[in-house]
């Protein structure tokens, strides 16, 4: 026996994470609340740009991934981290560089977003110089984490460690790959895949994150603060074994279930349906060492709020991961996906599996750090049921709307065609579905100022305990004894089996990502495709500043259904200029790729200044500050130069005539305008602004956008001859 | 442990409906109407699964008689005959099964798989993998195998552009095997209007849904034309207005409609726009192309030919 060594944990950066996940959820969840009022009640958008839908769309998920969910994940490592090791962190310098730097992080991401700097990447928003920020302090977290288990006193890693160390391996990797980008200026860059290339690395990406962020940190906490709380033995060690390898392997390939029936070759959607359902079992080997855990203490269960949110969590893990694999499969993704039934499904996940089990880690670590009790079970349990309630009612009318709309887009009349042309129609109906879905999201948010009352009180009647002392003896060599499970051997070297995991989780990315950036018949080339025109590519870069892909795809599937509605099914060779791809994934409103050519401009800028005016009934906010804002072009030439660094085939030369380019075409939209009775004049009378003799309609942001709109698709359709086959 | 063989058998009896999820691919594409019938297919999973829980709760019963058999005896001829009684038979099927598919070591005997193991306190047993689960586990492998070998290795599965090229070549199929039924065969050479109240408001339902964006609401024009003065781009009668609606006018932004509203739905919506001749909606917009004279004729150009009167405003 060694000798016993005095040492003391962190509990400060504990109750400081604590403290700012509670503060971004209520922040993440209030915005969420906010958007789903502004599906019932449009004018809520206020009509103002940085309220707007499109905008404030990924400020919700950011807000709920990364600053609720991951300070959440923060303060549950920070809290076993030094515990299962038996030391105090590595550096608490670091802990608080870590801290200080992730609120800051979040802090310019609640400033950008509204502003409309983005790189439209789902969950991966954030533009170059925050990518970099979040690179280093990702990086800080991880010289701090492994620093700890290098200078651990226990000679065995726990199974959570193992997922926290698959984690820190596996978001590193997917935050670079997806945010390589070229800068244009401070805030606007142009990521270095386009279309097809750039779908398949962002979804590998937006997969993962959902996996190595939202869970696998989670599964960790769950093993240290699930036995920790029903204070029962892991139900299997062997199962924590082969479920943590095989889900760790398995999920990196699942990515391409996010772009089933697109224009991603085949193959590629293959693998990603196949190795989703092959996820089931890994996933749910968690949720039953989860579950199977408390067996023995299910009488607690009933007395204990705090196992109840764990149950809760686990059990909507279990849902969710049963969930994903089956809308993985083609023909269910053929009716689930672009409808709402996704919304539910993401929302069980993130509500129930991660909401609750960060509920039930605050109501057990606080009173633990503060050495007292928690303050009342009572208000504990009515946040437990308003939790659980609000979660049903949210998720059940987002199923129902799904598929409801998903069966009004493919009803067909006996005569062959659409049923319901009008695609409002089809949003209409799921309006009281979205109302009801607004009372959950209500419910569940309420319940959260329960909990912060509750935490509030049990911290006021205990005693902070910044550092808590312990003991522990040092760490000897370990000598191996006869029979010791094989995987123990493992567990003893935090260094190869960081190896083999980083070895694990590459594989799958290898296979599916270099075949599509090597092999140029996953892309077929289209002779008509050409890039954007200087004002169509300034129109995009604002259908990416207000968020369009939040509500409309860019991508028309192979299905009767789909082509009669929106036009020829989308190739991968008419992406190819697409930096980045927005091919979107939800439709509130109809899919846009073929809706150049379809209106005339002057519809355009009618819609865009009243949606609800033009579409009777449209949810749509209205853009009003496109018609008063001059187009800003000041960055042109060099945005230009940047997408021919990247391989966009401009003339060279062309990014000096660009600006005179760009003022040709707006200036013959202008007129197109103006020819059908539109008038600058009459658009600021409405608006009821007052024109400057500097206001002119050819200069203002909507021309952009309108030539973006109008080029749309188009140019496959300037091919002489039809294609002979696909 | 009831509840949670209850819940095995729900989870198994989905499981079981995967199968016919993953036929219902090939479905989708041949036969148009696998949508309408996706409530069918989800009603029959639920009887499926319906008809595992009768099946357990069968099984169940049949242990309770077994179980007050044993009692009985007991009441009857005390605990040697009783115990006899009980060693006897063997546990039920169902039970067996259970036990062999979850494979737990029970809660008072879990000493024994106790693993030195001590994380903070925290212990590890070491019962068996669920043998359900790693069933489940070579199954969904088994699947993901057999599906990538039928869809990219064998001659049989379709890539998505064939199953789409079948798709639609079987709907087209249908839809002619349904005109050929039906009368369906308005034209622009024989339109006349409608008049029945009913087919007119059918019009106005397809009015609103379809032209009111760009003509208005009350067809008093927008991005498009006014539809309610007597002034014509493309001719006024319900023949020349069945043919712009039909063909479009795709230069001006006027869409053809001929590939998705029907000839009896083009026929009625032109009726009604008939109606809206001199209504007078209030923000009308300002007359474009000639003046149209009713009583001149019917002809597709009449409007055209009808120059002399024809003032073109802007």
């Amino acid at each position: 026996m060694s000798r016993i060594e005095q040492f003391s944990y962190d509990n400060s950066i504990v109750r400081k994470f604590a403290i700012a996940s509670v503060i971004f959820g209520v922040i993440g969840m209030l915005v969420g609340l906010l958007l789903a009022l502004q599906l019932v009640f449009p004018e809520l958008n206020f009509g103002i740009s940085y309220t707007t839908f499109g905008r404030i769309r990924p400020l919700h998920t950011n807000a709920v991934i990364f600053a609720f969910v991951g300070n959440g994940i923060f303060m549950g490592v920070y809290y076993s981290l030094q515990r299962l090791l038996k030391t105090p962190m590595y550096s608490k310098l670091l802990s608080n560089i870590h801290f200080w730097g992730w609120q800051a992080i979040i802090l310019a991401a609640a400033i950008t977003l509204p502003l409309g700097i983005t790189s439209s990447h789902e969950y991966a928003e954030l533009e170059w110089p925050i990518d970099i920020a979040i690179a280093l302090i990702w990086v800080v977290f991880g010289i701090n984490m492994f620093g700890t288990i290098l200078k651990r006193r226990e000679t065995h890693l726990y199974v959570a460690i193992w997922f926290y160390i698959a984690t820190w391996i596996t978001v590193t990797i997917l935050h670079i790959f997806n945010n390589l980008e070229l800068p244009v200026t401070l805030t606007k860059s142009y990521p270095v895949f386009a279309g097809v290339q750039d779908a398949l690395v962002q979804w590998w990406y937006g997969h993962n994150a959902v996996a190595f962020f939202l869970t696998t940190p989670y599964l960790g906490l769950m093993y240290y603060f699930l036995p920790k709380a029903a204070n029962r033995p892991v139900y299997s060690y062997r199962l924590s074994i082969i479920h943590f390898w095989a889900l760790i392997f398995i999920y990196i390939w699942a990515g391409p279930h996010h772009l089933l029936y697109t224009s991603l070759p085949d193959w590629a959607q293959s693998l990603g349906m196949v190795f989703s359902l092959m996820l089931i079992a890994p996933s749910w080997g968690g949720m039953l060492n989860g579950l199977l855990t408390l067996r023995g203490a299910w009488d607690r269960v009933r007395n204990d709020p705090i196992l109840k949110f764990m149950v809760v969590a686990v059990t909507a893990y279990g849902m969710s991961t049963f969930e994903g694999p089956m809308m993985s499969i083609k023909s269910f993704n053929a009716i689930t996906h672009y409808t709402d039934w996704t919304i539910a499904h993401v929302h069980v996940g993130a509500l129930g599996w991660n909401g609750m089990l960060t509920f039930g880690v605050l109501y057990w670590i606080l009173p633990k750090i503060y050495n007292t009790q928690l303050f009342s079970k009572r208000l504990a349990n009515a946040h437990f049921w308003m939790g659980t309630t609000g979660i049903i009612l949210y998720a059940v009318p987002l199923y129902w709307a799904g598929v409801t709309q998903q069966l009004m887009w493919k009803q067909f009349t006996p005569e062959g065609f659409l049923q319901y042309t009008n695609f409002l129609e089809t949003v209409t109906q799921i309006i009281p579905m979205y109302a009801i879905r607004a009372v959950g999201g209500l419910l569940f948010f309420a319940g959260l100022f329960v909990m912060m009352y509750n935490l509030w009180k049990t911290m006021r009647q205990g005693q902070f305990q910044a550092s808590e002392s312990a003991q522990a003896p040092a760490r000897v060599k370990h000598v191996p004894h006869k029979g010791e499970y094989w995987h123990r051997w493992i567990e003893r070297r935090s260094v190869q089996m960081s190896i083999l995991a980083l070895i694990a989780i590459a594989i799958g990315g290898l296979v599916e990502i270099l075949p599509m950036m090597w092999v140029d018949s996953n892309v077929p080339k289209i002779a008509t495709v050409q890039p954007y025109t200087p004002l169509e590519l300034e129109g995009r870069d604002l259908y990416i500043r207000e968020g369009c892909v939040g509500c409309h795809s860019q991508m028309i599937r192979p299905f009767r259904s789909e082509t009669e509605r929106y036009g020829d099914y989308s190739k991968s060779g008419e992406f190819i200029y697409d930096r980045p791809f927005l091919w979107g994934s939800k439709r509130t409103g109809p899919d846009l790729h073929r809706v150049g050519g379809k209106y005339p401009d002057a519809w355009h800028y009618n819609h865009m200044l009243a949606p609800a005016v033009v579409s009777n009934g449209s949810i749509m906010p209205a853009y009003p500050w496109m018609f008063t804002d001059d187009l800003n072009t000041s960055s042109l030439e060099k945005k230009i130069e940047v997408l021919q660094t990247l391989g966009t085939p401009y003339p060279s030369g062309f990014a000096q005539q660009a600006e005179a380019d760009l003022r040709k075409q707006a200036q013959e939209i202008a007129k197109s305008l103006q020819e059908n009775d539109i008038s600058l004049e009459n658009t600021y009378a409405e608006l009821g602004k007052t024109i400057q003799p500097s206001d002119k309609l050819e200069n203002k942001e909507i021309i952009a956008l309108i030539a973006y709109l109008q080029r749309l698709g188009t140019d496959i359709s300037k091919l002489k001859a039809p294609k002979a086959q696909n | 442990m009831k509840t949670r063989f209850l819940k095995t058998t729900f989870l198994l009896g989905w499981l079981s409906v995967l199968p016919a999820l993953l036929a219902a691919q090939d479905n989708t594409t041949s036969n148009p109407n696998f949508y309408n019938d996706f409530y069918a297919y989800l009603l029959a999973s639920i009887t499926a699964v319906v008809f595992v829980a009768v099946l357990w709760v069968l099984v169940h019963l049949l242990n309770i008689i077994v179980k007050t058999n044993e009692l009985r005896i007991y009441q009857e001829q005390g605990m040697e005959a009783y115990l006899a009684e009980r060693a006897a038979p063997k546990k039920p099927f169902w039970q067996r099964w259970y036990r062999s598919m979850t494979d737990a070591v029970p809660v008072a005997k879990e000493a024994d798989i106790l693993l030195a193991h001590d994380h903070d306190g925290i212990q590890e047993l070491d019962n068996n993998l669920p043998p359900w689960w790693v069933a489940m586990f070579y199954i969904t492998i088994a699947i993901g195998v057999v599906y990538f070998g039928y869809y990219h290795f064998s001659d049989y599965g379709m890539s998505s552009a064939e199953a789409y090229a079948q798709e639609m070549e079987y709907a087209e199929r249908e839809r002619e095997a349904f005109l050929a039924r039906q009368a369906n065969k308005v034209n622009e050479s024989n339109v006349e209007p409608l008049t029945e109240a009913t087919a007119l408001a059918h019009g106005e339902t397809i009015f609103q849904a379809t032209c009111a964006t760009c003509h208005g609401q009350l067809g008093e024009g927008n991005a498009g034309p006014n539809l309610t003065d007597n002034y014509w781009l493309h001719g006024g009668s319900i023949k020349d207005v069945f043919k712009t609606i039909k063909y479009g006018v795709p230069a001006k932004g006027m869409i053809a409609w001929k590939d998705q509203m029907s000839p009896s739905d083009m026929h009625k919506v032109a009726s009604y726009i008939m109606t809206l001749q001199g209504t007078d909606p209030p923000n009308q917009k300002p007359p474009q192309g000639d003046i149209y004279e009713p009583n001149a004729s019917g002809s597709i150009d009449s409007g055209k030919s009808n120059g002399v009167l024809g003032s073109v405003t802007k």
